[in-house]
């Protein structure tokens, strides 16, 4: 998992300045620690030394206390932390939470315990998931370009409730989740779907009424599921075959199977395609005309009023 | 008829006017929630559409004005036919072969190749295309619009071999098409009734229906014949 570092860098004055501020900070939980060694340390101790460290291991306090795991201790989910500087904060994740992490251990490079360890506390979520085209992927084919909880909710430490604008599963931010990895073309390849997908989606009614923030338009999540999400060949998915009248009838009640046939992210069939570029072409024919029209009427006018007195006007 | 050439002719009257005025005001809010949707990835669409309340009231302003604007052109049906029954309607607006003369000799006069304007009917060819422009734009924008508003209604009617392609052309159909109507709008219609020397700021007829004598007889100098052709001669 990628932490991406906003930290402003500040000067040296202020940098040598920050180490001794932590190593006062330091000192003085270590004596307060001492008494209690053994004990959970709550997350201001981790973020003494993390809140100021460099790259992938930062965790930014204010950020981090603003998301919806905030009030959390950091080894709630960085259940098995190793290295001397962790002493005494190593304790055993369950199973289940050991499995998941060796099935994704190659997506999270620090802490793929921590990366499994959501699903002590969504248990729900995780047997959806794991069920989906996206979990059967990871856990049971092991792929590398499967997401798992933090692909689409963002880094952990920041994650934010559905309904905050700055949450990435947000109901208008979702699409451009999705397509991180839906935008790729090495995804329709390896994977069957209908190339151009995405654009499809946004060039659609559906597509430009949620860019322009209509909250009832659908994202992808409205159709396909989101943590249950199943491939479009799956006769479970809520998009296969007759399910797709179901699943638009939600919204356009009275949907029948003609109806919902025109709905397939499918590449502009030859038919659209050259009707547009003859709207396009006619569109531009009487466009040039009547700009030639006007032109030449206004230069007449002009000639009229200098050269022929009263001319064209009584 | 009465015996003396009047100061000023009525040419459209308070019915056409009204027509007029609920096709332009729907035109406008079509023209305005419809161009944010058309370009919902330019950077300006979302603000616009907040300006319309929001993407939700923006449509339902969309629908309603779209479908008083089909009212407006059924009704103006049902106006066409009274007037025929009535009496006394001649076909001014049919094109004719004389509009493609009339067109070919305004170019003339355009180059300077003619000393004359064009011996210009009740409308000029400019006219007819403004007016027949409605129609297209009726049955393509509005036909296509409908079947946008009410998709799971319409859809039953489309033979099952065209579900592939037929809703990527009814959208290709409302939307490049409306914008070729806001173009020709913009352009055309707007230079000729407002932006032209001599009615700028606007040609006020669509408020009073009137046109004057002179200006019926320097613009339209067949209608001025046909109408007082004979009376002239006489005096």
């Amino acid at each position: 998992m990628r932490v991406i570092n906003v930290e402003i860098t500040t000067g040296v004055k202020g940098e040598r300045m920050r180490i001794w501020l932590n190593a006062v900070v330091l000192l003085f939980l270590t004596l307060v620690l001492i008494p209690t060694a053994g004990a959970a340390p709550d997350a201001a101790t981790c973020l003494g030394c993390h809140g100021s460290m460099e790259g992938e291991i930062n965790v930014n306090q204010e950020r981090y206390a603003k998301s919806v795991h905030g009030s959390f201790d950091c080894v709630m989910c960085h259940m098995t932390l190793k290295g001397d500087q962790h002493k005494g904060l190593s304790g055993k994740a369950d199973k289940k939470i050991q499995e998941l992490a060796a099935a994704i251990s190659s997506k999270s490079k620090i802490d793929p315990i921590a990366q499994a360890a959501c699903i002590q506390c969504h248990p729900d979520v995780y047997e959806a998931y794991k069920a989906s085209v996206h979990g059967q992927n990871v856990i049971v084919k092991k792929s590398s370009d499967g997401p798992v909880c933090t692909s689409c909710h963002g880094t952990p430490h920041y994650i934010q409730p559905k309904t905050s604008k700055e949450s990435l599963v947000n109901h208008f931010n979702v699409v451009a989740t999705c397509g991180t990895c839906h935008e790729e073309k090495f995804m329709s390849e390896k994977y069957g779907l209908t190339p151009h997908v995405m654009e499809r989606y946004k060039e659609s009614f559906h597509g430009r009424k949620l860019k322009l923030g209509h909250s009832g338009a659908p994202s992808c999540v409205n159709c396909h599921g989101s943590h249950d999400i199943k491939d479009v060949r799956d006769p479970s998915s809520p998009v296969y075959g007759a399910n797709k009248i179901n699943t638009c009838g939600k919204c356009h009640a009275g949907a029948t199977e003609k109806f919902v046939a025109a709905i397939t992210h499918q590449p502009l069939h030859p038919i659209a395609h050259f009707t547009e570029l003859a709207l396009i072409i006619l569109t531009v024919g009487v466009f040039a005309f009547i700009c030639i029209h006007v032109l030449l009427d206004i230069i007449a006018d002009i000639r009229d009023r200098l050269f022929r007195k009263g001319g064209g006007h009584e | 008829m009465n015996n003396t050439i009047p100061n000023e002719i009525e040419r459209f009257d308070l019915s056409a006017r009204i027509q007029h005025v609920i096709m332009f005001t729907t035109f406008l809010l079509l023209s305005f929630t419809g161009w944010g949707l058309k370009y919902a990835y330019q950077d300006p669409a979302s603000a616009w559409i907040r300006f319309w309340g929001g993407a939700k009231s923006a449509g339902i302003i969309h629908r309603v004005a779209g479908i008083t604007m089909l009212l407006d052109f059924i009704y103006h049906q049902f106006y066409l036919l009274n007037q025929v029954r009535k009496g006394g309607m001649r076909p001014t607006l049919v094109p004719m072969p004389k509009d493609v003369i009339d067109a070919f000799h305004n170019f003339m006069y355009f180059f300077g190749l003619r000393k004359e304007k064009p011996y210009f009917g009740k409308f000029n060819y400019m006219q007819k295309f403004d007016y027949w422009a409605v129609y297209w734009g009726m049955f393509i924008i509005g036909a296509s619009g409908f079947f946008l508003a009410f998709p799971v209604t319409v859809s039953p009617i489309f033979p099952a071999w065209s579900i592939q392609w037929i809703w990527d052309v009814i959208i290709a159909m409302h939307s490049d098409e409306a914008l070729l109507a806001i173009v020709f709008i913009m352009i055309f219609h707007f230079y000729n009734e407002h932006l032209r020397s001599e009615v700028f700021p606007m040609n006020w007829m669509w408020l009073t229906g009137k046109m004057t004598i002179d200006q019926l007889k320097h613009h339209h100098p067949a209608e001025y014949d046909y109408l007082y052709g004979d009376k002239k001669k006489k005096k």
